[in-house]
């Protein structure tokens, strides 16, 4: 395999290199380019459980295009993506600033905002089910018992409540990994800079908005692309938390591609789940240009 | 700052033997066979069917495993495709509701239970032929056996009906709604909160059970000969019946169609707040107990239909069945005996009013003398009328719920409704309909 | 309004906001958890503690929650482990040695770890039924460890990159092989780097909910979160107290290690993502 003319130590490097990322590049190809594949190659079969498979092309495609409750799906995982990412920037914004203020305990706080991202999705999803709950849950007390309503909100029956219960839920569970990677970004900022400006008189919010936010930029676009093809599959809380309703009206993508899987129906669930890889291909080819946009820019 | 990082480093690494010791040991393999028994439902009965197996496993010196699963009938059903499509020898037995069985023989996981059969043990025979020959047998073959019954009825306020001069509960719809209204109006000057009638029309599974009752008393029906078909005038009349219940005699509350479900009907008529209920059976014995405010005071009959029609009830129940992948057959089956034995059937029968298939438990004189109804549940049950039974039916029922729910709101008339699900089912099965 | 004043009226916010906003519903969880009932915020209903909600969970035979968390706690423990291990084999690969393709390694493995669970689960079923490793422990590590490998892969490469190349020359001169070097030398030197691999693919796969949901049929091999998602209730009271008894059990592992390896897990979490 080695041409003529290639010094020895290359071939050994690279028969080494082929070595030791044997593992990975079979884990990977066995447990993430495979199923990929087969779940494009089944996307066009009709692939059921109680038929013989029968290959039909786009069908599933045509299908899907004209399935209302798919555009449902896709309209709530839209706006589900477009509202919680946007707060949880905002709030990881501000945590990041407060915890960037150096204070007794920095340490211990820095740990309280870990907690909520650290335990298991469907663990915090059982939790909030309990404060959403109508009756005796934490949420409706307090809003309730110093007469903020008069009526116990119905968080998980309405379609405006659970939207709003999952993203009260999300924001809650994310905003620590939003702080954490934006508090790491105020940390690369040089401290001259700051001294400049307020030698210069400047007011803190003018500080924020012409010194901090432009060199944490890069950053921020990063923990976007990150936190937003995350929030596209969203998965887990709405599973545990609603279920996908009332009535669907809360079904994201993935959880209405998991329903048809475990009903059964392989070749429609494995056309759906495309749908998420492709926008979430989309995504992040979005956010990659937009990111080297800015660096060409500058 | 390193050496503490190759301490614990280490640390970890005896940790992590100790866990793999730990879950090594107690035959973590899970591959040694057991009989399991998966069953879900509200946490009360599952305790019940545990104490039912631990009778069989003192008779018979078979261990049974049983497997709580949710209680959510979607997720139960989840559970099973998964383990079943997966062919591994667990679960065993396994309880499944009627209109799963299409898609469950269809998909080959259920054993044919035929060759287990005998003159002194289990037969078919022995079980109401309404059911078992229309839904646990296909193909000449028997591959599930009901472990109990459910059908749609009436459930009627006896002594708001003589109070206000009726003899009985109303044999046609146009007397239902006769009387309600009169009683309604009555009622409504004490309690403004009291309803002619309550039935479950929000959108699931529970509304194409009550559709179909509707439309079948109204002369008409879902047929699956060759194709499915429900575009019936019968049919549209009857969505218009229920559309005006709603909207135009308005003896059925406006969140009949956004939040009735069995739960939210059974509990306003137990609370006394409605005159006629359609439910399942289970609502019986529910109302009848203690500190409920109807208990003593109501009857349960078949529903009413159109002069010309007869009554009809949609035929619900759990069934259970035997995994073709199960590695321990012999022992299924004898667990399946056990439960569908006299004996259990008639302990289920007293103890949580779960109603039987087996004939011979209605003529035990104790059920006999103690149990209601049995006549009146006798002629229901042979009016009983299935879902269409075919293994896509959760898609057709998908469409079904939409378009009844949307027309109970008043968002399609029902010509509409029913024109556009014809087409939907139509389009469904040139997808799951043909091989 | 002067600086120092606003600085600290931020640092009070902070002292307060903070932990109300991410340990209240925790506050709430073991208030459930050690409460008879768990409708105590009913104006008729009183709150009365009780351990016995633990107690049942952790006693009672059908809810095997010691299985959940032996499975939890075996499955991520291993893939962890075997992420670290195979990250770190092409991490020594990718910063010491030159072969083609060798930028496309890291870049392949980010866009990999982009790609939704959902259209890989599906197919990764229907391959697991066919190795019958449905409900086995294997359906579960190894795609835990493969969906480690990204972040275990950018921290190890960025700990690596900062080990300087001679040390590797002079053990070669010396006539180590490249596996030596990797595990005399570089690992060591790193063991920051795989402590925060390790604890990252660990957090990540206990947390997982989707594969185990769909790869597990019962206790045999089923993980704590599908568990609790799962939990309706013990002997058909008010579930809650019960549920909450298991959330509590639940988060104990990572939150002992998050209070122990905190540090470790945010210069983890920094350097998988900024770096990226």
């Amino acid at each position: 395999m080695a041409a003529p003319d290639q010094p020895p130590e290359k071939n050994e490097e690279a028969r080494s290199a082929w070595l030791f990322n044997l593992p990975l590049v079979l884990l990977t190809a066995a447990f993430i380019l495979i199923p990929v594949g087969g779940t494009l190659v089944t996307s066009l079969f009709r692939d059921v459980t109680y038929l013989p498979d029968a290959f039909v092309g786009l069908q599933n495609y045509l299908r899907l295009a004209a399935d209302l409750h798919f555009w449902q799906s896709m309209r709530f995982t839209l706006l589900f993506v477009a509202v919680s990412v946007t707060l949880e920037l905002i709030f990881g914004l501000v945590f990041a600033l407060l915890l960037n203020e150096a204070m007794p305990g920095r340490g211990l706080l820095r740990v309280i905002v870990l907690v909520p991202w650290i335990i298991p999705i469907a663990v915090s999803a059982r939790i909030w089910e309990l404060i959403y709950n109508y009756e005796f849950g934490l949420f409706n007390f307090l809003l309730q018992h110093p007469g903020l309503t008069q009526q116990p909100v119905n968080w998980l029956g309405s379609s405006a409540g659970a939207f709003a219960a999952i993203v009260i839920s999300d924001v809650w569970k994310t905003t620590p990994f939003m702080t954490i990677i934006l508090l790491a970004g105020f940390s690369t900022i040089p401290q001259d800079l700051y001294r400049q400006a307020m030698v210069d008189g400047t007011h803190f919010l003018q500080r924020f908005i012409h010194v901090t936010l432009p060199l944490i930029r890069p950053v921020i676009v990063v923990a976007l692309l990150f936190r937003t093809i995350d929030a596209v599959r969203i998965f887990d809380l709405i599973y545990v938390l609603t279920g996908g309703g009332p009535g669907g009206a809360t079904t994201s993508l993935s959880l209405y591609s998991f329903q048809y899987y475990v009903s059964g129906d392989f070749g429609y669930g494995s056309c759906i789940s495309l749908i998420v890889f492709l926008i979430a291909g989309l995504l992040a080819v979005s956010y990659i240009r937009l990111g080297k946009f800015s660096e060409v820019l500058r | 700052m390193q050496k503490a990082a190759c301490g614990a480093m280490g640390l970890m690494a005896s940790f992590l033997v100790v866990i793999v010791l730990f879950a090594a040991l107690p035959g973590c393999t899970g591959d040694a066979p057991r009989l399991t028994f998966w069953v879900g439902g509200a946490p009360q009965e599952v305790d019940y069917w545990e104490q039912l197996v631990i009778g069989f496993e003192k008779d018979t010196g078979i261990d049974v495993e049983i497997i709580r699963q949710p209680a959510a009938t979607e997720q139960r059903k989840q559970g099973l495709v998964i383990a079943l499509e997966s062919g591994r020898p667990d679960p065993d037995v396994f309880l499944m509701d009627i209109i799963w069985i299409s898609q469950f023989v269809q998909s080959d996981w259920l054993a044919p239970l035929d060759s287990c059969f005998g003159e002194n043990s289990l037969h078919p025979r022995q079980f109401f032929p309404s059911v078992v020959d229309r839904v646990d047998r296909r193909n000449n073959r028997y591959y599930a056996l009901p472990a109990f019954l459910d059908v749609g009825l009436l459930y009627y306020r006896g002594d708001l009906l003589q109070r206000h001069g009726f003899t009985g509960p109303p044999a046609t719809w146009d007397a239902l709604v006769e009387q309600a209204l009169v009683v309604q109006a009555a009622e409504r000057r004490e309690n403004p909160g009291f309803n002619g009638f309550v039935w479950q029309g929000a959108q699931y599974e529970g509304l194409v059970c009550t559709f179909l009752e509707f439309i079948a008393t109204h002369g008409g029906g879902i047929s699956i000969d060759g194709t499915v078909n429900v575009s019936l005038p019968a049919n549209e009349k009857a969505l218009q019946f229920m559309q005006d219940l709603v909207r135009r005699h308005r003896v059925s509350p406006a969140n009949t169609y956004t939040e009735m479900k069995e739960e939210e009907v059974r509990r306003g008529f137990q609370r006394g707040n409605a005159l006629f209920e359609r439910n399942w059976l289970y609502a019986w014995s529910l109302h009848q107990r203690p500190g409920s405010a109807v208990r003593g005071s109501i009857g349960l009959a078949p529903l009413p239909h159109l002069p010309g029609a007869e009554t009809a009830a949609t035929l619900g129940g759990w069934h259970l069945g035997i995994s073709k992948t199960s590695d321990v057959k012999d022992q299924a089956w004898k667990l399946v005996e056990f439960l569908l034995s006299h004996d259990t059937q008639k302990k289920l029968l007293m103890k949580l009013g779960w109603y039987s298939c087996r004939r011979d438990v209605y003529q035990d004189p104790e059920v006999q003398s103690q149990v209601a109804n049995i006549e009146t549940l006798q002629q229901i049950v042979n009016h009983a009328v299935s879902r269409p039974d075919l293994p896509y039916y959760d898609h057709i029922s998908r469409i079904l719920q939409r378009y009844v729910n949307d027309c109970l709101a008043g968002k399609h008339s029902p010509r509409e409704a029913i024109t556009a699900m014809q087409q939907e089912i139509d389009r469904i099965e040139e997808i799951y309909g043909s091989p | 309004m002067n600086e120092t004043r606003l600085q600290w009226i931020l640092k009070a916010l902070a002292a307060l906001v903070l932990p109300a906003f991410c340990l209240l519903p925790f506050g709430w969880m073991l208030l459930v958890c050690f409460s008879r009932q768990p409708d105590f915020l009913l104006p008729q209903v009183d709150f009365a503690p009780t351990l016995q909600n633990l107690v049942d969970v952790l006693t009672d035979p059908s809810l095997h929650l010691m299985a959940y968390l032996r499975n939890s706690l075996l499955v991520s423990a291993v893939s962890a482990a075997a992420a670290t291990f195979f990250a770190g084999l092409s991490a020594y690969s990718v910063t010491r040695l030159r072969f083609p393709g060798r930028i496309l390694i890291p870049l392949g493995v980010l866009a990999f770890s982009m790609f939704p669970q959902i259209s890989i689960v599906g197919y990764l079923f229907k391959l697991m039924a066919s190795l019958d490793w449905i409900n086995h422990h294997a359906a579960l590590i190894l795609p835990y460890t493969t969906l480690g490998l990204p972040l275990a892969l950018w921290i190890m490469i960025s700990h690596f990159a900062q080990i300087p190349v001679d040390l590797d020359k002079a053990a070669l001169v010396d006539g180590a092989s490249r596996l030596q070097i990797l595990f005399r030398i570089i690992f060591p030197l790193a063991a920051p780097g795989a402590l925060s691999t390790v604890l990252l693919v660990f957090i990540y796969s206990f947390n997982e909910f989707l594969f185990a949901l769909m790869l597990t049929t019962d206790y045999t091999a089923r993980t704590i979160p599908v568990g609790i998602a799962m939990f309706e209730g013990l002997h058909g009271q008010l579930p809650w107290g019960h549920v909450m008894a298991i959330a509590v059990v639940a988060i104990l592992p990572v939150l002992l290690i998050a209070a122990v390896f905190q540090r470790r897990i945010i210069q983890g979490l920094v350097q998988g993502a900024v770096k990226g």
